[in-house]
């Protein structure tokens, strides 16, 4: 056993400075497409619709992009550019009079949260248990994961939600005490992704429960989770730059 | 006549009119009569015993005079009344409960013989602790025993029910045949049958003599209070009696058990022999282990609570034991509170088993199983019956404020006791018998958590759960009375103990009381005291509330000299004054800070989102002590599994069977053995059967010829 | 072990004038295509089973124009090939006859056809609840059928007390201890139910498919490119491997020529991925024995992998690399010797971490003789990849079926003969050295040209693709219509197969070893559920 504290103490200190400093190691996010430019034969490529042409531009709706890199790795016109970052959660269109403001702490200094994976491909929830790991280590910041919803004051969902677990779902919700949130964290929660249209899954979390933040990517990478929680709870300003700027009614159906 | 001779009478007249009543009553009409006779008589018996405990007097009532044999007589000495007053209080309850409980054997048995047994088994238990001689105690004490017979086979057509009272009996005459020939010893001893001359002339036995008169009475009478190794019969015999009958088996019977014991050894003879104490210490807590381990494993609640009751009784033997080697030992005070602990754990487990195995019975007649695998969720359907039964359980966990944890705690201090004996020897055993009797208290604890959890919360597994109603209002109300009782008890041992005090001064020669409360806190001695000296404990809270409240609130023991006492205390009645205070004060704080807008929410039992949680995927009671059985799986390892598997295709299991076969450790280690060796002797004697005139004529003569050898 | 011909040869003579069959035109491999009357099926597939040393692969049911198409694919080593058992049945004959009885690991195909097709399997016994749930779904809905519409909702009530598990275990005090579908810390959704008297468990029942999001239906109709983003989130922590996988069914129905480069790169990425995955269910199972240390320092590899690939490949579970036909980019060499140095040092730390935790006995006492499965039994239940490979079972495609250039690498298969919690272990830690093997062998030998033959036609056709993805053998199937759309795109996991013999580990132990088993079976519910 000793042994252990000396390997513990040997490796020393992996954990990042985020959110007190931007986090530069490579390879912590695979990056978004960014809008712009006059390509619009990529809006062809995209296989989930997340391109749109917009007054001669190529708008984005990061609710739906899947990581695909189609539109980055286009042959045929000009591609579109990748930002990094990881700073990608939202709060969703509807959270409204429910959202917490920015400074405005509604938890104090320790979250519980309830992780339900509603029908995700793993990636998402692999990417959620690497917070737990040293490098970034969540719980330095007073998040802890709970296996129930009774302690729990965030629900973190992943996945577009099937048919089989929006029952269990909105069960982990109806018991989590109030005040609560909900976070939809991938592209599967926000819209479905790839899954849809379909017979067995549904297109998001939105359809089940009162989402109050959104962290788009296909994964999104631990750290935008942790933006997410943090946002979840006013800890850090959301990203007003993923909003999508169409009503959700008037999407247009998927493939 | 005196009082108490006319309350004697009255108490022999309502039974025998309770008998009479029952024979001319029709059957439905019967148990209103039995609880309006039986109650009356255990309320004439009450009145009996309190008058002779609490001015601690006595009565002798001469009856005749057999010619060589001395005086027959009746007599109540404190002691009696103690047993009479606990015995009558279960009386009280359990006849109360009849007449709701009995309508459920309406038409299937005979109640007119049931109250006829139940008046007569009360009589013939009040006679026992009255009885003033040998002959007639042995007289009364053979009623007691074939009444109870006769009452724990009352459903008489069920197999199970008569062997079990069979084997009781059995096992009970033979304990009466050492007990009655250690009282012969005693009775030989003195020339005479009168108790009270048994007692004058016991010092005069020899240590050989003591050594078996101590053995014969203590498994003779122990037989009947469930002592390891003849603890047998108790858990197939109470739970197969009806339960108001099981209360009083386990409430009334058992104790005569330790009557028995304490009687020869204390009063007829005179306490000066180290071993007999230890042996009664080492048999009383292994009594008190095996007794909880197997009730944490049993499922069936009245067997449970069968097993529960060997466990007491081996807490009540143990604290007997360390009384005398105390007594033995020439520590008269340590021996007094040992015996006040022994004593007042006895009363405490008469009022709380009653109160359990009465609200067994009412679980049964209610849910139509004892079984508690099945049962679940009762609290809904029966509110009262399962606030009672959770008292008992609380009461029966030694858990603070009822009346198990005074006992328990004084039992355990007065082993603690033992570094004052100056021998390692005894010393050791003290300490492993107080590892024993720690351990059965935290058994104990998981035992009745998961009595009444499976019982009373979670999901009902059985059919008929739909149906459950709460028991009428004669069965809870004496439940409601025990459980008070077990709170009273709890609270108030600085009155109780005075009380027990003065049935045991007189046999231990010491006062508790005397050694149980240090001198500074006396009224009349703290006025002697140094002032600085009452100040230095007043500021450590012992004096708290002095003058305030009412009676000594606190229950302390002590060592050391009377100018440097070192102190151990412990108050139940102050814990139990500061815990109401504390709930009332948050209560009240609570509704006075948050404001009338937060509203409770209730919401569903949070099941892991499963479609449908369903009673088969909630904890079994099994499920709930098979740990214990893990680690304990020495003793309650099962003899033989039957495993069968079924399978399709060889991969596809269609069937699972799994029936373990626990047979009870002395069963399995000393009974088979014993059955077996009956078994040969038996053939052996049957051999000498051949049928032959010639042969049987030969048998009388060698017998013959023997006799007038040996005379 | 017979070879192919050997076999075919047993089978014209056992079942005389019955069987016809083809070769496939698969360049890479032996293919071989039989058709058999219905009836011999169940005793022509047990016998290539259990006699002549094939293994099961998948069930392949089809609905086509003409009629049912079922298909069971067996596969041995190079010289046996993989063998296609092909049953024909007019559309309104939904009647097959069971596999069960001779092969058993066939069990769960089998009810998952017969859940989705509704078709029926003779002689199976437990047939019903199984990908659809009842409480959820109508009885007589199989969305697999043709005349379904996948993109609709399909109707569906909540229907309470419809479901009843069947239990088994009549003991006094049996219960069944339900865990989950919402459970633990960070857990894909799955139901347990435990039977159990107290202590032991007697016989785990997992129930699955609550992530069941009709990968395979809302497949059909969509562009093979598109189905590729559905093959790769099937299971997104081995999205390479199935992405590999149906890219290479693809590949055969066209007839592409991958060209070196991208061949030699697709391995560097699958065994990145292997790393990646192996370091992962190691801090699963380091994390269910509540080591905390070793559990730090099996995260920090793993997040070092995951960052390693998102700075090489772009994104950190090697989504939307592969396509028909390559890679959808190139890589610098540079690159690509980072990587193998960036590898090899990720695999030092590892090394290190097996090393401390072989010294750590109450570590090992909660793996050791924990969760055993017997090589009969991984046999039996057709158990594949790392569970098999430490039950004795030396399966690996790369091996017996060598694709994409593994024929030329120098690797060796571990393989481990105790069956337990720590055979599981120690064969990840053993695979992962291997996969750094094989990683900078690729390195080293990365030729120059094109990552991808462009301007490629889609045919149609039909056409099996396979990759020994991390967690064991994943076989695609892929039908494409004369529209260039897909027709039919069937994902065989290797968690299907492995989920199907986990009780066998599970059962005999107590609670607290569950999580344990669990984590060292490593099982992926997402790739299971589809």
């Amino acid at each position: 056993m000793r042994g252990w504290v000396f390997t513990g103490l040997k490796t020393g200190i992996k954990s990042t400075r985020y959110p007190e400093e931007e986090e530069k190691r490579p390879g912590v996010s695979p990056g978004l497409p960014i809008a712009g430019g006059n390509s619009l034969g990529l809006v062809d490529i995209c296989p989930t619709n997340a391109l749109l042409a917009s007054n001669g531009q190529v708008a984005l709706e990061y609710g739906r992009c899947v990581h695909c890199f189609r539109c980055a790795r286009a042959a045929k016109s000009a591609p579109l550019d990748w930002s990094s970052g990881y700073e990608w959660a939202d709060l969703s269109a509807k959270a409204g009079e429910t959202a917490v403001e920015f400074g405005q702490n509604g938890f104090g200094r320790s979250l519980h949260v309830l992780v339900v994976d509603a029908g995700d491909c793993g990636a998402c929830l692999s990417e959620i248990a690497q917070l737990n790991g040293p490098y970034y280590n969540m719980h330095r910041l007073g998040i802890f994961i709970t296996p129930t919803p009774r302690f729990a004051d965030v629900l973190l969902v992943v996945g577009p939600v099937t048919e089989h677990m929006r029952e269990p779902l909105r069960k982990a919700y109806a018991a989590m005490p109030t005040p609560k949130r909900v976070v939809a964290i991938g592209v599967c929660a926000l819209s479905g992704g790839v899954f849809v249209p379909s017979f067995a899954s549904g297109s998001g979390v939105a359809d089940v429960l009162p989402v109050d933040v959104v962290v788009p990517g296909c994964p999104p990478p631990p750290l935008a989770v942790l933006h997410g929680l943090l946002v979840a709870v006013g800890r850090k300003p959301p990203s007003r730059m993923f909003v999508s700027q169409r009503p959700v009614e008037e999407r247009t159906p998927v493939l | 006549m005196s009082l108490e001779g006319a309350l004697l009478v009255l108490f022999l007249a309502w039974c025998s009119l309770g008998a009479l009543l029952a024979v001319l009553l029709s059957e439905r009409r019967n148990p209103t009569a039995l609880a309006w006779t039986g109650s009356l008589a255990a309320v004439t018996a009450l009145c009996l015993g309190g008058r002779i405990l609490l001015p601690g007097s006595e009565i002798q009532i001469p009856l005749w005079t057999l010619p060589g044999l001395g005086n027959l007589r009746l007599s109540l000495n404190p002691l009696g009344a103690l047993f009479l007053c606990s015995a009558a209080t279960v009386y009280l309850a359990a006849s109360v409960f009849s007449a709701g409980y009995l309508g459920r054997y309406l038409g299937h048995y005979s109640l007119r013989s049931f109250s006829v047994l139940y008046h007569g088994l009360f009589a013939s238990v009040v006679l026992v602790f009255v009885a003033g001689d040998v002959l007639s105690f042995l007289l009364i004490w053979e009623v007691m025993a074939i009444l109870s017979f006769l009452l724990v086979n009352y459903e008489h057509d069920k197999a199970e029910n008569t062997s079990a009272a069979w084997l009781m009996l059995a096992m009970s005459e033979a304990g009466t045949l050492a007990a009655a020939i250690a009282l012969l010893i005693l009775a030989k001893n003195a020339g005479s049958l009168d108790f009270s001359l048994l007692a004058a002339e016991g010092a005069r036995l020899l240590p050989g003599m003591r050594w078996a008169v101590f053995l014969l009475s203590f498994f003779g009478f122990g037989v009947k209070a469930g002592l390891v190794p003849f603890s047998v019969w108790l858990p197939r015999a109470h739970p197969v009696a009806p339960a108001n009958v099981s209360a009083i088996l386990s409430g009334v019977i058992l104790n005569l058990g330790i009557y028995g014991i304490v009687l020869v050894n204390m009063k007829f003879l005179p306490v000066t022999l180290l071993g007999p104490g230890m042996l009664a210490l080492i048999v009383g807590s292994i009594t008190a282990l095996v007794g909880i381990l197997y009730a944490t494993a049993e499922n069936d609640m009245k067997t449970m609570l069968a097993h529960s009751s060997i466990e007491n009784m081996g807490i009540i033997v143990s604290g007997l034991g360390a009384g005398f080697v105390f007594l033995a030992s020439n520590h008269p005070a340590f021996a007094a509170i040992a015996f006040v602990a022994a004593f007042y754990h006895m009363l405490n487990h008469s009022a709380y088993k009653a109160l359990l195995f009465l609200g067994a019975g009412t679980v049964d007649s209610r849910a139509g199983t004892r079984n508690m695998d099945r049962l679940g969720g009762l609290i809904k359907a029966m509110p009262w019956t399962a606030l009672s039964f959770l008292v008992g359980a609380l009461a029966i966990s030694a858990l603070p404020p009822f009346n198990g944890f005074v006992s328990e705690w004084l039992t355990l201090q007065s082993l603690l006791r033992s570094v004052e004996l100056h021998s390692a020897a005894i010393g050791s055993v003290f300490a492993f018998c107080g590892a024993i009797l720690a351990l059965t208290a935290g058994l104990a604890i998981t035992c009745f958590v998961k009595a009444f959890a499976m019982s009373f919360l979670g999901m009902p597994r059985w059919k008929e759960a739909g149906r459950v109603f709460e028991g009428s209002r004669s069965m809870t109300t004496p439940m409601a009375g025990l459980a008070f009782l077990c709170l009273f008890l709890g609270i108030t041992p600085t009155y109780v103990i005075p009380a027990l005090d003065k049935a045991l001064a007189p046999l231990t020669g010491a006062s508790a009381v005397q050694a149980l409360v240090p001198p500074f806190l006396r009224s009349s001695a703290s006025a002697q005291l140094p002032a600085g000296f009452v100040s230095e404990f007043h500021d450590l809270g012992a004096q708290v509330g002095k003058g305030y409240l009412p009676g000594n609130g606190l229950v302390v023991l002590h060592r050391g000299a009377e100018r440097n006492p070192v102190v151990f205390a412990m108050s139940t009645s102050y814990t139990f004054l500061v815990l109401v205070l504390l709930l009332a004060i948050v209560f009240l704080a609570t509704r006075l800070w948050t404001t009338p807008s937060h509203t409770v929410v209730r919401k569903p039992r949070w099941d892991g989102g499963i479609a449908r949680l369903l009673p088969i995927m909630t904890y079994s009671a099994t499920g709930f002590s098979s740990p214990v059985s893990v680690i304990f799986d020495a003793l309650l390892h099962p003899r033989r599994v039957e495993d069968a598997r079924e399978t399709v295709h060889e991969h596809f299991r269609t069937a699972i069977k799994r029936r373990p076969e626990r047979a009870h450790i002395l069963d399995w280690a000393i009974f088979r053995h014993l059955a077996a060796a009956a078994d040969a002797i038996a053939n052996l004697c049957a051999r000498m059967h051949n049928g032959r005139l010639n042969a049987y004529v030969a048998y009388v003569l060698i017998a013959l010829v023997g006799v007038l050898l040996l005379s | 072990m017979m070879r192919l011909q050997d076999a075919l040869e047993q089978v014209r003579r056992r079942w005389p004038g019955e069987m016809r069959g083809e070769f496939g035109s698969r360049k890479d491999a032996l293919e071989y295509e039989m058709e058999s009357p219905s009836a011999e099926v169940p005793e022509l597939c047990g016998w290539l089973f259990k006699e002549a040393g094939y293994n099961f692969a998948t069930l392949i049911p089809e609905e086509r124009e003409s009629g049912w198409e079922l298909r069971y694919v067996f596969y041995g080593d190079r010289n046996q090939g993989v063998l296609h058992v092909l049953v024909r049945q007019p559309i309104d004959n939904r009647t097959f006859l069971s596999l069960i009885g001779h092969v058993h690991a066939a069990d769960w195909n089998e009810r998952e056809a017969e859940d989705l097709f509704g078709l029926s399997f003779e002689g199976h016994p437990r047939l019903g609840d199984f990908v659809l749930h009842d409480d959820h779904w109508p009885e007589a809905i199989a969305p697999m059928q043709r005349s379904v519409d996948g993109r609709q909702p399909l109707p569906h009530q909540q229907r309470e007390g419809v479901w009843q598990p069947l239990l088994v275990l009549d003991a006094p005090g049996a219960f069944a201890m339900p865990i989950g579908p919402i459970y633990s810390g960070v857990a894909e959704s799955a139901l347990f139910l435990l039977e159990t008297t107290g202590e032991d468990v007697v016989r785990a029942v997992p129930r699955l498919f609550y992530k069941y999001r009709g990968i395979e239906k809302i497949a059909e109709g969509r562009s093979v490119q598109d189905a590729l983003l559905l093959a790769e989130r099937a299971n997104g922590t081995c999205a390479f491997a199935h992405g590999f996988a149906y890219c290479r069914a693809a590949e055969a129905i066209c007839g592409a020529a991958v060209p070196d480069r991208a061949r030699m790169l697709r391995l560097l990425l699958a065994e990145l991925e292997r790393l990646r995955h192996h370091a992962g269910a190691i801090r699963e199972i380091c994390e269910s024995t509540s080591l905390a240390v070793a559990t730090s320092q099996a995260s920090i590899p793993e997040e070092e992998l995951l960052s390693l690939s998102c700075s090489f490949a772009g994104h950190r579970y090697l989504f939307g690399l592969n396509t028909i036909g390559g890679l959808t980019r190139d890589f610098e060499s540079a690159a690509c010797l980072d990587v193998a140095a960036g590898a090899a040092d990720i695999l030092r730390r590892l090394d290190k971490l097996e090393e401390e935790l072989r010294y750590s006995s109450s570590f090992l006492d909660r793996l050791e003789q924990v969760g055993m499965v017997s090589n009969d039994d991984a046999r039996t239940f057709g158990l594949v990849g790392p569970i098999a490979r430490a039950s004795g079972v030396a399966r690996d495609l790369r091996r017996l079926q060598p694709y994409s250039g593994y024929e030329r690498m120098e690797f060796a298969v571990p393989c481990e003969q105790e069956g337990d919690g720590y055979a599981r272990l120690r064969i990840l830690f053993a695979e992962a050295r291997q996969s750094l093997r094989i990683i900078q062998q690729a390195v080293a030998r990365l030729p120059g040209g094109p990552v991808c033959q462009r301007n490629l036609e889609m045919k149609s056709g039909a056409a099996l693709g396979w990759t020994e993805a991390p967690r064991g053998a994943a076989f695609h199937w892929l039908r494409v219509g004369q529209d260039g759309m897909v027709q039919r795109c069937r994902l065989a996991s290797p968690s299907l197969n492995n989920w199907n013999g986990f009780h066998l580990a599970a059962e005999g132990f107590a609670f607290q070893d569950f999580p344990i088993i669990m984590a060292s079976f490593g099982l992926s519910v997402a790739e299971n559920d589809r």
